[in-house]
């Protein structure tokens, strides 16, 4: 076999020994509780993509990961480990809500707008995050976990406060008619488009531009990028400001693209974990924007046909959740081993 | 070149295993009901745990299959109900929490020839769509009676109680409760020519002590909320938000513990179920909201054939209460544990533990019984008598207790009982 072709095919074939490994060992679980895992993970993958109703809802699903997988990948590959899509998710869903709840505007703008506020709102939240690592060296990490907390206590309270919706103390205002993207089916709308878009012009930006390949070459080998006279200041702030730009994308689409609520959650319970999430897709998608898109979509599918294990082969809905976990690690493996890899070798 | 090898023959196998699968279907199941559960899901001994028990009661009535679907994430809501719709077998899609109001009306209308019913859902007008909505003012002002009456008897300044998320459905616990605490002090002063001690020197603005934590599945809420009303010389805690009442529980053992107390005072009250049994002779009495009967009525009036007809009737909404009834059958759906209720519920129990081999009661059913029994002996007859006074007062007056479900009716209430 060709170099090349083995080269390309590597990473392929480690994503797919990890898949068998992962429902291995889910299966192995399921045994020990007494459940069938053939019925099961039929019911999990007919569930998720064998009718048009299951493949739209699963790409509803997956459509904010794909996008909070970015804020992670573009993180890795400037050697940075933007965890906060969480916050800044929060940010883009509640500057959604604002021109999308409270704002009047015609019906061909109203929902770009909405939309790009949310995008700049997330971007905003990950600036202090960018701005203490450049100027004082603060580890990411503990940067954006603590704003993520801050994110969540403030878009609480304005969900519940200045922000509620009149009489309906559990959510936020919907967003207008005229902000919402139109319906595909099911819960999916239109602003899957606008995801997929963001994500290749993420890919064109990383690897067909200056300032992407500057990103790259100072997560690589940040020697030899300070040599070439690449800013690693301006390749952190990019990476943080794509990052929060995507993470913002991802909780607008919650607002302005999901059906029937169109809103917040005053627990914000349409809005966990997504950002978390993020960084799974992001692993199993091997760090690529491009990448990312298709380990969302079968995350989105994990989470859409759980249901179904649940519902016709009766897996209690804590094991579901289980094996999911299960299936993710086995996937994040390859890349986690790389980036250790990579770690060392540095 | 093996890795590919054996990725190769597993998907084969795979495949193989699914093409057999697919092709020997397993036996079609009989009629099921489906019932589809809030956030917070099962285990919270009260709201989730009741629809289950109801969809339990159901099947063995009626030879149905229950299936069950916890929503993780209110995302769940549509995506659940539409499985359960999809579903030819199903005969009723049950939808529990005040939550999925707008998921499930919005499925109604997409699945006209299936049956649905809501647990405190208000989305009404689709024909075949049946809302069961209960008196819980009426429950909760026998309660918040029974906690003042109990600040009077043992001396303390205060009453409280402790919410989850601040939905319209618990404004009518929140009212009913100041509302009832309030009237057992009238009735004191009436009965015994006196201001009831202690607590009827606290300004009535300040003797509930009330919070919403905002949230039906953070049980440490619970228990923070809870012990910082015990610390303020609270008498008993209301658990108005499902499972936070095993932190209120956990608040009171606190103080049992410290003070080495074998029954309460302080005492907590139970919700939804009969919550009597988990801490006994510390839980004064519990507002039972007999979700389970709204499920069993409702999967019962299918079986029955009537249910569009009684949707008609009554406009989309069935209202369960004290001496209520719908379609002509008597059905009770909000009551205040008595001992006989407690058998029950201890029976629960125990099944519980014979399926799961878990421990589920913390003693024996005997010692549970005997136990509550001390605690509502050492409690004086007065109070029940009041308890009584009021039930019977609330029969014979349908609107004598407020019904709180709009903000401007809740704040009108507020500004005179706190």
């Amino acid at each position: 076999m060709s170099k090349q072709l083995t080269a390309t095919l590597r990473p392929v074939t480690e994503s797919a020994v990890a898949v068998v490994i992962g429902l291995v060992a889910g299966a192995l679980l399921m045994l020990a509780f007494g459940y069938n895992p053939v019925q099961a993970y039929v019911w999990l993958f007919v569930g998720a993509f064998g009718s048009t109703a299951g493949i739209l809802e699963s790409l509803a699903f997956a459509t904010p990961l794909m996008v909070t997988a970015v804020t992670f990948a573009v993180g890795v590959r400037a050697a940075l480990f933007n965890i906060g899509a969480e916050g800044q998710m929060y940010l883009g869903a509640i500057g959604a809500v604002i021109v999308g709840g409270t704002m009047l505007l015609p019906a061909g703008i109203h929902p770009i707008a909405a939309t790009i506020f949310g995008m700049c709102l997330g971007a905003l939240w990950a600036l202090p995050a960018a701005i203490l690592k450049i100027w004082r060296g603060v580890h990411e990490v503990v940067s954006t976990i603590m704003l993520n907390w801050v994110a969540f206590y403030f878009v609480t309270f304005l969900v519940r406060t200045y922000l509620g919706e009149p009489g309906r103390a559990e959510r936020a205002i919907p967003a207008l008619p005229t902000a919402r993207y139109p319906v595909l089916g099911e819960t999916l709308t239109a602003i899957i488009f606008v995801v997929l878009a963001f994500c290749v012009a993420v890919a064109i930006l990383l690897w067909r531009t200056g300032i992407g390949f500057e990103l790259r070459l100072v997560g690589d080998n940040p020697e030899a990028a300070k040599y070439a006279g690449a800013s690693s200041s301006r390749a952190i702030l990019l990476s943080f400001a794509v990052g929060g730009l995507a993470a913002g994308l991802a909780g607008a689409s919650q607002v302005l693209g999901r059906p029937p609520s169109w809103t917040i959650y005053a627990t914000l319970g349409n809005l966990l974990n997504l950002g978390f999430d993020g960084i799974g897709v992001a692993l199993i998608g091997r760090n690529h924007p491009v990448g990312g898109v298709f380990a969302a979509i079968f995350y989105g599918g994990l989470m859409n046909g759980g249901r179904y294990m649940e519902y016709h082969v009766g897996v209690a809905s804590e094991l579901v959740d289980a094996i999911n976990g299960i299936i993710v690690i086995a996937l994040a493996m390859p890349e986690i081993v790389a980036i250790i890899r990579r770690r060392r070798e540095s | 070149m093996q890795a590919i090898l054996i990725v190769v023959i597993v998907i084969v196998a795979a495949a193989g295993a699914a093409a057999w699968y697919l092709a020997n279907p397993p036996a079609p199941a009989l009629k099921k009901i489906a019932v589809v559960s809030d956030i917070g899901g099962r285990g919270d001994l009260s709201f989730n745990d009741m629809g289950y028990k109801g969809g339990a009661e159901a099947e063995k009535a009626f030879g149905v299959t229950m299936v069950e679907l916890v929503s993780k994430t209110e995302a769940d809501y549509v995506p659940n109900l539409e499985t359960a719709a999809k579903d030819p077998d199903v005969i009723l899609v049950v939808g529990i929490g005040f939550l999925l109001s707008d998921a499930l009306n919005r499925t109604a209308w997409k699945y006209p020839d299936k049956n649905f019913a809501g647990i405190d859902t208000f989305l009404g007008g689709a024909p075949n769509l049946l809302n069961i909505v209960f008196e819980e003012h009426k429950g909760s002002a026998i309660v918040g009676a029974l906690a003042a009456l109990a600040a009077a008897q043992y001396g303390y300044s205060h009453i409280g109680v402790v919410l989850g998320i601040e939905i319209p459905t618990l404004w009518k616990f929140e009212i009913g409760y100041k509302w009832g605490a309030d009237w057992a002090l009238k009735w004191y002063q009436n009965k015994f020519g006196k201001s009831a001690p202690v607590i009827g020197d606290t300004p009535v603005k300040d003797r509930v002590l009330w919070t919403y934590t905002g949230t039906f599945s953070d049980i440490t809420k619970g228990y923070e909320a809870a012990k910082a009303m015990y610390a303020q010389d609270a008498v008993a805690v209301y658990n108005v938000a499902g499972p936070l009442g095993l932190g209120l529980n956990q608040a009171v053992q606190e103080i049992a513990t410290s003070k080495n107390l074998a029954m309460g005072p302080p005492f907590w009250i139970g919700v939804d179920a009969n919550q009597d049994w988990i801490n006994p002779g510390f839980v004064l009495a519990s507002m039972m909201k007999r979700v389970d009967k709204g499920v069993y009525f409702a999967t019962q009036l299918v079986i029955e054939g009537k249910f569009r007809q009684v949707v008609a009737d009554t406009s989309g909404f069935a209202t369960l209460g004290i001496g209520t009834s719908v379609a002509g059958i008597a059905m009770t759906g909000i009551s205040v544990s008595t001992l006989a209720d407690l058998d029950e519920f201890i029976q629960m129990g125990v099944e519980a533990e014979q399926l799961t081999g878990k421990k589920v009661l913390p003693m024996a059913p005997e010692d549970i019984k005997a136990k509550v029994t001390a605690m509502r002996n050492a409690v004086p007859s007065w109070i029940w008598d009041a308890e009584k006074d009021l039930e019977t007062a609330i029969s014979n007056d349908p609107s004598l207790v407020p019904l709180a479900t709009t903000k401007d009716v809740v704040d009108q209430w507020r500004a005179t009982l706190g």
